[in-house]
């Protein structure tokens, strides 16, 4: 593939990569840097790209690589989330629990995308970038695999288990915001 | 086709809301959750919630200069 090919391969997925580039640094100016750094080295890498293969996925590897690599990574905050497995479905059984079954999507229209990113930020890093390229791609668990260089096994156990556990954050964060519970009930009243 | 168990249709979930089944799996939870209300009730709420996660991450406006910027670094890279 020359350069030209490169171009047009990369251009139509610069925006993915730039979305998933600021969920991963948190800033505008890491991001862009991580974008440009992962077009030059997957430039350079061209070579282990097959033609006819998904470059989406490709590309979102060197770019995941470029981060694992990047300072960025060394100043992220920690993460703050209780590995503890949540049940599974917490969802679904808290709610069923709450009565809230048939209102959830008014509960979460509620909630901000703020509070949504930043429960998904605070997943340990592994759950974190399988959970990104998921809920912000749409990507399969073989496009997954590619991207976060991870075997497909690998991919089903982390998005399951990082899905609990951000089923358990947006719980506690509806909670906290009194959109379900008691507090939830008592403004109804 | 064998009957697909409540503890399958469970095991499956994700998978299934993932498209991740083949064709021949599909049918058999659907053939379940069709039977089974419980089952269904679950598989339809999780498929809402996860749709409202997916609607609040939301995708990224490319700033205006990156593509130059990588042009640019891409020609440095080749000089």
């Amino acid at each position: 593939m020359d350069r030209s090919a490169f171009e047009s391969h990369l251009k139509p997925v610069l925006d993915v990569a730039y979305g998933y580039a600021y969920k991963l640094t948190h800033n505008q100016d890491d991001a862009m840097d991580l974008v440009q750094e992962a077009a030059v080295q997957a430039f350079r890498s061209l070579g282990t790209f097959q033609e006819g293969t998904n470059f989406k996925a490709w590309f979102m590897k060197v770019l995941t690589n470029k981060f694992y690599k990047s300072k960025a990574r060394e100043t992220r905050r920690g993460r703050t989330v209780s590995l503890d497995d949540a049940e599974d479905m917490y969802l679904f059984r808290e709610s069923e629990k709450a009565g809230v079954m048939d209102t959830l999507d008014t509960v979460f229209d509620k909630l901000e995308e703020e509070e949504v990113q930043r429960a998904i930020d605070d997943l340990p890093e592994e759950f974190r970038v399988v959970c990104l390229l998921y809920f912000m791609n749409d990507f399969s668990y073989e496009e997954i695999a590619e991207a976060a260089g991870i075997p497909l096994g690998t991919v089903r156990s982390r998005l399951h288990r990082g899905r609990k556990l951000l089923q358990r954050a947006l719980w506690d964060v509806a909670e906290s915001r009194g959109l379900v519970g008691a507090a939830a009930k008592g403004g109804r009243a | 086709m064998s009957e697909c168990s409540c503890r399958e249709a469970f095991e499956r979930l994700d998978d299934f809301l993932d498209r991740e089944l083949t064709a021949e799996e599909i049918a058999r939870v659907e053939s379940h959750l069709c039977e089974c209300v419980v089952c269904a009730e679950a598989y339809k709420f999780q498929g809402r919630a996860l749709e409202c996660v997916k609607a609040k991450v939301g995708k990224m406006k490319l700033p205006q200069d990156l593509h130059d910027r990588v042009i640019a670094a891409l020609d440095e890279c080749e000089a």
